[in-house]
């Protein structure tokens, strides 16, 4: 073997910083009824997801689980096809469908390779606007939801993310409400179908489309959604404001006896994504628990081992935003792992953020930031992250240039601001004791 | 189809490149030739608690988190019963950072005291997040128990015990390391917007220098054929009855593996599927059902698990799913199920070829396997399978005396206070 005499191992090499970073823009067009196409043309694999965005999310549903259920019945079922011929079409094609309902808007993404567009996306059209609801199908859907309800309220950390945000905003409001097992059983197939007519239209209907996108592409999309018989009467676009009630107490504890870990979930609100807060609070975030070398990861998992993983992190909606710290921790030592969450986020309002510490969070979120822009639908995802908010791509020019300027000095009035122990909300799911 | 290509450095270290210029990222994936199935019986947990301690810190660099952090990269790491792998994507700009970073590790780890404690902890919070924290998360540390006597996938990759993690000392995780951790016995795929040249020459300055090791042959005693249907009961606190059935099935590189996958996207995959259509939707049966492979290298498992629906008793369950897989083996398979099935995957691999990380991950896999180039030939595979072929390998594995039964039942129910 060769003498290693002039490989210096102690020096890392030298590394670029990616100051200068080119977003490939969604490309917009619009059907001939007016809905809006936003295509990103990129990759080197011959296939596309196109993805149909409806406010029907839960902020417009009324009554609670419609905006799921409807979302989700709409693969179970048209006026011409069952819910097996539906996936055998799509099926035999290799393609798949993603439906999912949120709470500002509901999506249904179909994912095919190229060459078949033009045989599954009359399929997507077809679930889209015929859903027929069955009653049988529904009856089987509701029924296993229960059971699954079930399962799923026996892991601490689920009910922890069920439960947590009703503290902010309140259990009747549409961003706090945990779902309750009996509120299955409310779930009626002619809400459903009222829900779908007016909120499944092509008013208010946006399409994203990723991949291969030819123009063959768009206009099969035309040929599917262009038409103007597919509008409604009285569209809810925007559903109606909901007054925020927030917990009087700080701290909530859901014991479950026999728990070996609790589940944290501590938190406050914040804002919209477009407040002038909100890319240096990412900043401030992301040193506090937003990657593996973040102050809660170090300090909770690699020095204490009081958990395999801690993490914070914000969640953005349309009309609110909040801030939320997430672990499973073991019973024993579920009240010192509290004490040092609280000890983190003072030490960031007392102390400003080393120098070496700062570069290397915006390094590694520089990288990140490249990284999350990588390949077609990822790129749809960038776009959609903007677009959902009310802003535009120059959020992410602002983003580059806040990280490149912020200081330990911004960042710590800010902690001041958002971190002061009591405005922090706190939920453990299990038992504190050993 | 990836292109790539390979070369072997003197100490044995293998290296493939995959160049892909639509990204300007690059991926570094290292697969070390050791997995749960070959730890001693008395250390399991071994290869996944020492895959934690591979970030501990090395002989030369304190932090390898940081550092890579600082250029801009993200990593992580999973062992299983077969293989450790380490992957990490950073900008293509930086890549020789993981060169430095992964080559310091192969060379020697620090072997921190206070990490090994720390990690000790961590893998402990681990195995009660993921397994006794969980409802029916002890399944997977049963089930295998049952279906291998002899095998070493009779355990979990986390460990039998939580005690055989309590129990590990520094040691243990230095014998570890020499045994496994050299050139010879690891595998480097580099991916993305690299060239050919440029990882030759990182490769030959920074992992040329590593001496290589003795990794040892290894010789894991093949499972005796069953011959006898195995069968458990639990009883535990969850809500629902669930069944597991498990039955011995080829490695990963058999035609079983092949005709089994395909099976079990025809049984559960989808709205469509046989068991869905007639156990879930039709006699409404249960609640949820899925069948699977675990894809291990060695003879593996094709498993079917399955949530009951209230009322169900177990033993009706399991019937009505041998009834199904008996018209399997009865030769009611139709060509357009298979096509579908085959469809399916051929489709799933386009879409995972979008991205380097999986590319250089299959690569590493299957050059361990027998050569990358048999990443290229999966779709084929798959394609080939007929009628027959599935028949044959169903007949074959379908079969009570093939099978390990796992009843889980609800202790709420069976104390009858249930729901």
């Amino acid at each position: 073997m060769e003498t290693e005499i002039n490989l210096d191992r102690r020096t890392m090499p030298a590394f670029g910083k990616q100051t200068k970073i080119d977003i490939q823009h969604a490309q917009e067009s619009k059907l001939a009824n007016g809905i809006p196409v936003y295509s990103v043309n990129a990759g080197t694999q011959d296939v596309v997801k196109i993805e149909l965005i409806f406010p029907a999310g839960a902020r417009q549903q009324g009554l609670p689980l419609i905006a799921d259920t409807t979302n989700a019945m709409l693969e179970e079922g048209t006026t011409k096809h069952n819910s097996e011929e539906i996936a055998s079409l799509l099926d035999y094609y290799g393609s798949f469908l993603e439906t999912s309902a949120h709470h500002d808007y509901a999506s249904v993404a179909l994912y095919t390779l190229g060459k078949h567009v033009s045989k599954v996306l009359p399929v997507l059209e077809e679930i889209v606007k015929e859903p027929s609801f069955s009653q049988s199908e529904l009856d089987i859907y509701l029924t296993n939801k229960k059971q699954r309800f079930l399962v799923e309220d026996k892991k601490v950390r689920v009910v922890a993310a069920r439960n947590f945000p009703a503290l902010l905003f309140g259990d009747n409001h549409p961003y706090g409400h945990a779902t309750k097992i009996e509120e299955y059983d409310t779930v009626k197939r002619d809400t459903l179908q009222s829900f779908h007519k007016t909120n499944y239209s092509a008013n208010g209907c946006a399409i994203v489309v990723a991949g291969k996108v030819k123009d063959s592409v768009l206009n099969s999309l035309g040929d599917s959604f262009g038409g103007s018989n597919w509008k409604s009467a009285d569209a809810q676009l925007n559903g109606k404001t909901f007054e925020v009630q927030p917990s009087a107490e700080k701290k909530h504890l859901i014991v479950k006896e026999k728990a070996m870990q609790s589940a944290i979930r501590m938190g406050r609100m914040l804002f919209v994504k477009s407040h002038a807060d909100a890319i240096p609070f990412q900043i401030l975030n992301v040193i506090l628990g937003g990657y593996f070398g973040s102050r809660l990861m170090s300090n909770i998992r690699e020095d204490k081992g009081y958990t395999y993983g801690i993490s914070s992190g914000i969640v953005y909606l349309k009309e609110a935003g909040y801030f939320q710290v997430a672990s499973e921790v073991g019973t024993d030592v579920c009240d010192k792992a509290l004490v040092e969450i609280y000890k983190e986020m003072d030490k960031l309002c007392t102390e400003p953020v080393p120098d070496a510490e700062l570069q290397l969070v915006k390094n590694y979120l520089r990288g990140n930031f490249l990284r999350s822009m990588d390949g077609p639908f990822a790129l749809a995802e960038r776009f959609k992250q903007v677009w959902l908010h009310g802003l535009d791509y120059s959020y992410y020019e602002k983003y580059v240039a806040t990280l490149a300027d912020i200081t330990s000095a911004q960042l710590k009035d800010l902690a001041g601001k958002y971190f002061q122990k009591d405005s922090i909300y706190e939920l453990v799911v299990g038992n504190k004791k050993a | 189809m990836i292109q790539f290509e390979r070369f072997t450095l003197e100490n044995g270290l293998k290296v493939i490149v995959h160049r892909d210029t639509s990204t300007p990222m690059a991926c570094v994936n290292i697969l070390y030739n050791v997995g749960a199935r070959d730890e001693d019986p008395e250390k399991t947990g071994f290869a996944h608690l020492f895959e934690h301690l591979m970030f501990g810190g090395s002989i030369n660099i304190a932090d390898y988190d940081n550092a890579l952090q600082q250029a801009g990269g993200e990593n992580n790491a999973f062992t299983n019963n077969d293989i450790t792998n380490y992957y990490l994507t950073l900008p293509a700009t930086n890549l020789e950072v993981a060169f430095w970073l992964e080559s310091d590790r192969m060379l020697s780890l620090a072997f921190s005291d206070k990490s090994l404690e720390v990690q000790r902890s961590v893998v402990i919070e681990e195995y009660k997040q993921s397994y006794l924290n969980q409802p029916y998360g002890d399944v997977w540390i049963e089930l295998p128990k049952l279906a291998y006597k002899v095998h070493p996938y009779q355990w979990p990759t986390i460990g039998k015990e939580i005690d055989h993690i309590k129990h590990a000392v520094m040691a243990d995780v230095k014998a570890f390391f020499h045994k496994f951790y050299c050139p010879n016995n690891a595998i480097l795929v580099v991916s993305g917007n690299v060239t050919v040249d440029q990882v030759k020459a990182l490769s030959e300055k920074w992992f040329g220098p590593i001496p290589p090791g003795n990794p040892p042959m290894r010789k894991l005693p093949a499972e005796p054929k069953q011959t006898q249907s195995r069968r458990l009961e639990l009883e535990r606190d969850v809500p629902v009855d669930a069944i597991y059935k498990a039955y011995h099935m080829g490695g990963r590189m058999e035609q079983s593996f092949y005709a089994m996958e395909l099976l079990a996207d025809v049984l559960t995959d989808g709205n469509a599927s046989r068991m869905y259509v007639e156990l879930v939707k039709n006699k409404k049966l249960f609640s949820e059902i899925n069948a699977f492979t675990l894809e291990s290298f060695d003879p593996g498992l094709f498993i079917i698990s399955g949530k009951l629906s209230e009322g169900v008793t177990l033993e009706a369950a399991d019937e009505a799913i041998q009834e199904e897989l008996k018209k399997v083996s009865l030769a009611q398979v139709s060509k357009e199920e298979i096509e579908k099935a085959r469809n399916k995957t051929e489709s799933s691999l386009i879409f995972a070829e979008m991205s380097i990380l999986n590319k250089a991950m299959n690569l590493a896999m299957f050059e361990l396997l027998g050569g990358a180039e048999e990443n290229n030939k999966e779709t084929e595979k798959f394609m080939k399978v007929s009628e027959v072929d599935l028949l044959v390998e169903a007949s074959r594995v379908i079969n009570e005396n093939n099978c390990s039964t796992l009843y889980y039942r609800s202790k709420s129910k069976v104390n009858g206070n249930g729901n």
